[in-house]
C-alpha cells in the first residue's frame, strides 16, 4: 500500500521536490561564495559571516515552502474528490492518513539530502578563515527538522475538511478578538504575545525557524 | 434470436425467453443434443438477471424440452412429434387470443375479422 | 436467507430541508435490487450512509453481517462501489490506477482486470483525467468488479453514458453476478434498464422508502383500470387506489396497486363496470406511485 501511495504522491510533487532539492543544494554553496577565492584575513571573516548569515535567512523560507507545497500536493487529489475515494477504501482513516504522511515525508528526504550534500561540499571546498568553523551537519539536521515540522503543520491543516480549516481560522480569529477586547477594556492579557513565546521560543514547535542559520560560525 | 424481448410486457421475461426457446426447439431451429448458451453468457448478452435465465431453463426442463446437466450445461432434448405439435398449437392459440383481444379493443367485429383472415390467407397462398 | 444490506429506523439530516426519516430497507443476499426515485429523494445519501461515508443520527445499518460505520474498513474490502462522480487521481494512468486499487484489496483479480480492460477497450496508458465520461464509467465498473466483491453498490452507474457503453457496463455486471452469487444494489433513474435486471425494487421519495417489493409484484400489481358508473367513494376495495380520474360521461380511469385478476368481481358489488385492465410498465407504474404519494388526489 505504501508503495502505490508513494508513487502517486511522487507524481504530484516531483516538480516541487526536484526544484526544492536544487535550491537546497545550491543555497549553502552560494552562501560561501565569498570565501572561495579570497585569502583568510580577519576582514574576510567578517564578510564571510555576513554573507552566510544573510543567505541563511533563506533556509527557513525554503523549509517552510517545501513543507507547505508538499503538504498541499499530498492532499490535492483527495480534496478534488471530496475524500470519497479515500473513505471508500477498506482501511481505517488513521492508517490512510499515516500512509499519506509517510509518503510525503519520504519524498522530502530528497531536499534534506541535497542540503546536507551542499553544506558538506561548501564547507569542504571553501577556505575557512582561522577562528571559524563549519557546521554542515548541524545545519542539515536543523533544516531537516524545519522541513518536517512545516510539513506536519500544513499536512494537519490540509488533511481536514474545509470545516476543520474553518475551525482553526475561527480559533485564531477569536484569540485576536479577545486580544482586541482586552485592549479596549484595558485588561492586561497579552494572549498573542504569550502564544508567540510559547510557540516560537524553544522548546516551542516553531522555534526551529527563528534565529540565525549559520553554516559557518565561530 | 431474442430481439422481441420486451421487459415492459406484462409477460415476465423468463416466460418470454422460455417461450422463444420452446418455439425454436419445436420448429427444429435448435436440434436435439444442441447446447443452449450458458446462463452467464445469455444473461450478459440479453442484459437480464441471471436468475431470469435460470428460471427460463428450469421451465423448459419441466416441460421436457431441455435437460439440465450439472456442470455441463443445458441441452436440447429430442421432442416427440406430438410434443412439437402441442407446442405449435399453443403458439397458435396465443396468437389468436392476442388478435381477438386487440380486435375487441379496436371495435372490429368477429365477422370483419374472419373476412380479413380469409382475404389474407388467399393473398398468402396466391 | 440473510440480508446483504439491512437498514433499520435510519434517521439522517443534512441542513434544514433534507432528511431521511425512519428508513427501513432490506436487500436480500444474491438479489439485484433496484433503487428508484426522483432526484433529491435521498438515494445517494442512503448509499453513502450504507458505505459508512456518512454517519447517521439514529438507526442501525448492517452490511454483509457487520455494523456500519463501526466495521466499515473490514466490510468495504468486500464491497465494490461505483460512485456517481468518478473521483480518482486524474494524474494516474489507467494502469497505475489499477495498481493503486489492487494494493488495497486482498482478493484483487488481475487476470479479470486485464480481461475487462480489453473488453472495455481502455488504453492502459491514458491518464484518468483525460478519459471520456464513458471511459471513466467503464473504468469505475472495472475497478469494482476486479475486487471480486460480495456486494456491488452502484450509484447511477450509467448516468450520462451513451447506449453502447451502458450495454457494455451492464453486460459485464451481469456476467460477474452469474459467476458469483454477489448482491447488487443499483440506483438509477433509467427505469427501463432496471426493469430488465432487477428482481427487487425499492422506491424512494422525499427521504422515505415508499415501497419495497419483488419486481414482478410491482409490475404486475400496478394497473390502470377503465371503470364506468362507480360511486364517488369506493369503500372496501381489495386493492389500493392510487388515483381516480374522470374521463368523460360516467367513465373514469383508476390507477391501482396490489391488483389481482380476481378483484374484478369487486366492481359488480359497487354497481360499477370494469371495462378494461391496462398493464403499466415499470416507468409508468413508478410515475403513478409517486404522483399518488404527492398529489392531493391520492387516496391511499
Amino acid at each position: 500500500m505504501f508503495r502505490v501511495m508513494l508513487y502517486s504522491q511522487w507524481k504530484w510533487t516531483r516538480l516541487i521536490v526536484a526544484l526544492g532539492s536544487v535550491a537546497a543544494f545550491a543555497l549553502p554553496i552560494v552562501s560561501v561564495q565569498g570565501a572561495a577565492r579570497a585569502d583568510a584575513s580577519p576582514l574576510q571573516a567578517g564578510e564571510l559571516l555576513q554573507a552566510v548569515q544573510s543567505w541563511g535567512t533563506l533556509y527557513p523560507v525554503l523549509a517552510a515552502a517545501l513543507g507547505l507545497l508538499v503538504a498541499i500536493a499530498t492532499w490535492a487529489p483527495d480534496h478534488r474528490g471530496r475524500h470519497v475515494h479515500a473513505l471508500s477504501l477498506p482501511l481505517p482513516r488513521w492508517r490512510y492518513v499515516l500512509l499519506r504522511f509517510g509518503a510525503g515525508a519520504t519524498l522530502l528526504a530528497a531536499p534534506i539530502v541535497a542540503v546536507s550534500a551542499g553544506a558538506l561540499l561548501a564547507t569542504w571546498s571553501a577556505t575557512i578563515p582561522a577562528g571559524l568553523q563549519g557546521y554542515p551537519g548541524a545545519l542539515a539536521i536543523r533544516f531537516a527538522l524545519a522541513v518536517l515540522v512545516a510539513y506536519a503543520v500544513f499536512f494537519a491543516v490540509s488533511a481536514g475538511t474545509a470545516r476543520t480549516a474553518g475551525i482553526i481560522l475561527g480559533l485564531i480569529g477569536s484569540v485576536i478578538l479577545v486580544q482586541i477586547i482586552a485592549g479596549v477594556a484595558n485588561v492586561d492579557v497579552d494572549l498573542l504575545g504569550k502564544l508567540q513565546v510559547a510557540v516560537l521560543n524553544w522548546p516551542g514547535p516553531l522555534a526551529i525557524f527563528t534565529g540565525r542559520w549559520m553554516l559557518i560560525d565561530v | 434470436m431474442f430481439e422481441q424481448l420486451d421487459p415492459r410486457s406484462p409477460n415476465p421475461l423468463y416466460a418470454q425467453i422460455a417461450n422463444r426457446l420452446r418455439v425454436a426447439i419445436a420448429a427444429g431451429e435448435l436440434r436435439p443434443g444442441a447446447a443452449l448458451p450458458s446462463v452467464r453468457h445469455l444473461a450478459g448478452e440479453l442484459r437480464v438477471n441471471p436468475a431470469t435465465v435460470v428460471q427460463a431453463y428450469r421451465d423448459l426442463e419441466t416441460d421436457g424440452f431441455v435437460e439440465i446437466r450439472q456442470g455441463a450445461g443445458t441441452f436440447v432434448r429430442e421432442v416427440p412429434p406430438e410434443g412439437r405439435a402441442r407446442e405449435r398449437a399453443r403458439q397458435a392459440t396465443t396468437l389468436v387470443r392476442q388478435m381477438l383481444g386487440e380486435a375487441g379493443r379496436l371495435g372490429v367485429s368477429l365477422a370483419e375479422l374472419q373476412a380479413a383472415i380469409a382475404e389474407q390467407i388467399g393473398v398468402g397462398t396466391a | 436467507m440473510t440480508n446483504a444490506i439491512e437498514i433499520r429506523q435510519l434517521h439522517y439530516r443534512a441542513g434544514r430541508a433534507f432528511q431521511l426519516r425512519q428508513l427501513d430497507l432490506n436487500v436480500p443476499s444474491g438479489a439485484i435490487y433496484g433503487f428508484l426515485g426522483p432526484n433529491g429523494s435521498g438515494k445517494t445519501t442512503t448509499i453513502r450512509l450504507v458505505l459508512g461515508l456518512l454517519r447517521p443520527l439514529a438507526g442501525r445499518i448492517t452490511v454483509l453481517g457487520d455494523a456500519i460505520p463501526d466495521a466499515a474498513p473490514r466490510v468495504l474490502a468486500r464491497v465494490g462501489y461505483v460512485p456517481e462522480q468518478p473521483h480518482l487521481d486524474p494524474t494516474l494512468t489507467v494502469r497505475e490506477t489499477l495498481r493503486f486499487q489492487a494494493a488495497f484489496y486482498p482478493h484483487w483479480d488481475s487476470p479479470c482486470a486485464e480481461r475487462l480492460l480489453r473488453q472495455f477497450e481502455l488504453d492502459g496508458r491514458t491518464a484518468f483525467g483525460r478519459l471520456s465520461k464513458g471511459q471513466k464509467g467503464k473504468l469505475m465498473t472495472l475497478l469494482a468488479l476486479a475486487q471480486r466483491p460480495d456486494l456491488l453498490v452502484l450509484d447511477e452507474p450509467t448516468d450520462g453514458l451513451d447506449p453502447v457503453v451502458r450495454r457494455d457496463v451492464l453486460s459485464a455486471l451481469l456476467d460477474y453476478v452469474s459467476q458469483r452469487r454477489a448482491t447488487v444494489f443499483i440506483s438509477s433513474h433509467l427505469v427501463h434498464e432496471l426493469e430488465r435486471i432487477c428482481d427487487w425494487i425499492g422506491v424512494m421519495d422525499n427521504g422515505r422508502l415508499i415501497t419495497e417489493v419483488p419486481m414482478t409484484r410491482f409490475k404486475n400489481g400496478i394497473k390502470r383500470l377503465r371503470v364506468a358508473g362507480a360511486p364517488p367513494s369506493a369503500a372496501g376495495a381489495p386493492f389500493v387506489i392510487l388515483a381516480r380520474e374522470h374521463v368523460n360521461g360516467g367513465a373514469e380511469t383508476w390507477v391501482v396497486r396490489d391488483w389481482e385478476p380476481e378483484m374484478a368481481a369487486y366492481f359488480a358489488t359497487i354497481g360499477a363496470a370494469l371495462n378494461d385492465v391496462i398493464d403499466l410498465d415499470l416507468e409508468e407504474g413508478f410515475v403513478e406511485l409517486l404522483r399518488s404519494f404527492r398529489g392531493p388526489s391520492s387516496s391511499s
